[in-house]
């Protein structure tokens, strides 16, 4: 392992400019957002928690151009691929849904799949924890053990660096210069504060009494018809945004335009809370409730994911409990569903 | 060369011929300018240029893969622009789509198909290709229902397939008028004495969910296996290969692992008859 100054972190980003566009998390007030790096700044957050909006925006953007007229390939894309810094592991653990639906599944969508060849991940540990975390009841740590090119562990002074590809070998060899051996004493740094950060994940799990998916099997087809699903949809404005902010939401819709002569083919994130998500020609609704539609979210994650790929498709990042306007909170549900109350 | 192909683009088509059915029903003689192979349950999405897509299962004969029929009935946005189409229109195809009936696995059985109102529009290229194999089958039989006289498909050539001796062919309508000899009553009264080895025999329904839903009780009533009843599933789609989610009938996607899906398979789930 390897380490990295802060001095020569900076260095290393305007480096990683000429092959990519470099985006970095910054922080506005009591969020953090990513940005384009452009220079040195002190609003520039490597460590700490999560950004606000999920990663899976690098990859499928919220509203896309998947096909042009009658070409059968995919259009060349002219930009630079992504290098996106300070990546947290509750998103990496997102990779898993959208890797088994995009690009594992045949056919393989092409833009995703290009974009997950081509785009940079260098990760890198939480060094704090919001109220909302809760990545360990998903069974994984707050730092990153896979699914990155490059991690980065905040140590003092700057960070221990770790690879976990090919392509993340390959570019440390090209900076070699700017990096050293990781001394014993900074790997037990990095240790100790991971240490550390896990404790304080299990104390925010513990005062939120949030469930471990241990005890998630069957919870969703025992409460099927629970009247936990009505209660808990009473508010819900139907806004959709508990599936635009989730790492592992993947549902989109096509749309087609004309301009002109020529039509293209939009793809746009789309939201299983919505009433016509479902709906057939004639009216046809198979969930024609909000109720029946949120019990749908909750049955995808955590009914359908792990019966056909073996996880749950939920990271424990806690964007929906913040982004929902009605306080549904998943961490609420999870217990009533694992409680049966 | 790219080496991504592109699965959300269609393939550039031209309206062959516009045919009216009924008054609500029109058929497209369509030509793909790459010719486009499917089996009989397989499905495609069609695109109007610039308006969008919704998906369809051919009404023709699998084995041309030249031209193609599509059988749609009036209902909505994209529908109602197909049935403005005219001969020269250029439209878009993709697919084929899904995963078609398991038909080698019908040989020395007896086959049982039965089509409701618009439902006839997809079992057509599955009769043709059970035609085109007959010999394969123990017995082949058909049953289908419609509203009234005015709503059934493809009259003529039925009166043909009435004519085959490969075929035993019953239809019915649920309200009769003086030009209709046959059959008065819903479909399911048609099954009440099949004659055949329902234990045995393999069954195939496709027509609105509440037909199916109904004929699918009858078939388990008079003796049918749940693996060997067939059922066509329909549900929202946008992609058709299994990405956009919309299409999720429990832990299948109709889009892929159907449309054709056997009843033990989806028996388990709550909601499929919605
Ligand atoms: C596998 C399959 C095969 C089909 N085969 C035939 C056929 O051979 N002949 C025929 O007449 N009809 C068929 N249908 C139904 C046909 O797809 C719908 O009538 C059509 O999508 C309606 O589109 P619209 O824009 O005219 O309706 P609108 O009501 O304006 O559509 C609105 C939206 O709902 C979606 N949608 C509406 N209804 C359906 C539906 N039933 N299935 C999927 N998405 C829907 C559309 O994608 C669109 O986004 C089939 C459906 C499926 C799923
Ligand atoms: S964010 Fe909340 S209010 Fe909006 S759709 Fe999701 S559950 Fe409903
Ligand atoms: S239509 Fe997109 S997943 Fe089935």
């Amino acid at each position: 392992m390897e380490f990295l100054s802060r001095k020569n972190f900076f260095t290393w980003l305007e480096g990683l400019k000429t092959a990519y566009q470099v985006f970095v998390p910054c922080k506005k007030g009591a969020y953090r957002f990513y940005k384009r790096y452009t220079s040195p700044a002190d609003d520039i957050v490597i460590g700490e928690v999560r950004t606000t909006e999920p990663l899976k925006g690098f990859f499928t953007h919220a509203r896309e151009k998947v096909a042009e007229e009658f070409n059968p390939e995919a259009p060349p894309d002219k930009n630079k691929p992504f290098a996106i810094v300070g990546v947290k592991a509750c998103d990496l653990k997102g990779f898993l849904v959208q890797d088994q639906v995009f690009a594992h599944q045949s056919p393989p969508d092409p833009f995703y799949a290009r974009a997950r060849e081509d785009n940079l991940i260098i990760s890198a540990d939480c060094t704090l924890t919001l109220d909302t975390c809760f990545c360990l009841a998903l069974d994984h740590n707050p730092y990153p053990e896979g699914h990155f090119d490059i991690n980065l562990s905040e140590v003092e002074g700057g960070f221990v660096v770790e690879t976990g590809s090919s392509k993340g070998r390959q570019i440390l060899e090209k900076h070699k210069n700017l990096f050293q051996e990781a001394s014993p004493a900074v790997l037990d740094e990095r240790e100790a504060r991971r240490k550390n950060i896990v404790a304080e994940v299990v104390s925010k799990i513990e005062e939120n009494e949030v469930p471990y998916q241990e005890h998630y099997p069957g919870m969703v087809e025992r409460n099927y018809k629970s009247k936990i699903w009505e209660e808990e949809a009473q508010r819900c404005v139907e806004c959709g945004a508990c599936n635009m902010i989730c790492p592992t939401c993947h549902c989109f819709m096509l749309t087609d335009q004309k301009s002109g002569d020529q039509f293209a083919r939009f793809r746009h994130w789309d939201s299983c809370m919505l009433r016509n998500f479902a709906q057939v020609a004639g009216g046809g609704n198979p969930r024609s409730r909000l109720w029946m539609r949120l019990r749908n979210r909750f049955e995808k994650k955590f009914d359908f994911f792990p019966k056909v790929a073996d996880f749950y498709a939920c990271t424990g990042c806690g964007r929906c409990v913040t982004a929902c306007p009605a306080k549904i909170d998943i961490r609420r549900v999870l217990k009533r569903l694992v409680h049966n109350e | 060369m790219n080496k991504w192909h592109n699965p959300y683009s269609p393939v550039k088509t031209e309206v062959i011929d516009s045919i009216v059915e009924t008054p609500t029903i029109k058929t497209l003689q369509l030509k793909p300018q790459v010719p486009i192979a499917f089996e009989a349950g397989q499905f495609v999405e069609l695109t109007i240029p610039g308006l969008g897509e919704a998906p369809f299962t051919p009404s023709s004969r699998p084995s041309v893969t030249d031209e193609m029929f599509l059988t749609i009935m009036k209902v909505g946005k994209v529908t109602e622009a197909v049935h403005l189409l005219q001969t020269g229109d250029t439209v878009g195809l993709r697919g084929p789509l899904g995963t078609g009936y398991p038909i080698d696995s019908f040989m020395d059985k007896e086959v049982l198909v039965i089509g409701g109102g618009c439902g006839f529009a997809p079992l057509r290229s599955l009769m043709y290709t059970l035609f085109e194999r007959s010999k394969e089958f123990k017995k082949l039989l058909f049953r289908g229902g419609c509203r009234s006289a005015q709503d059934l498909l493809y009259r003529q050539e039925l009166a043909q397939w009435a004519k085959r001796d490969d075929l035993d062919m019953k239809l019915t309508v649920d309200a009769g008028d003086t030009s209709w000899k046959g059959h008065v009553g819903v479909v399911t009264m048609l099954l009440d004495d099949i004659g055949m080895d329902c234990h045995e025999g393999i069954a195939i329904v496709c027509g609105p969910p509440l037909m199916m839903r109904f004929v699918t009780m009858k078939l388990v009533e008079i003796g049918f296996q749940d693996q060997n009843i067939y059922l066509s599933m329909e549900r929202n789609m946008s992609c058709g290969f299994g990405k956009c989610g919309h299409c999720r009938l429990g832990t299948y996607y109709v889009c892929k692992d159907g449309p054709v899906f056997s009843y033990d398979k989806i028996k388990p789930f709550p909601d499929i008859w919605s």
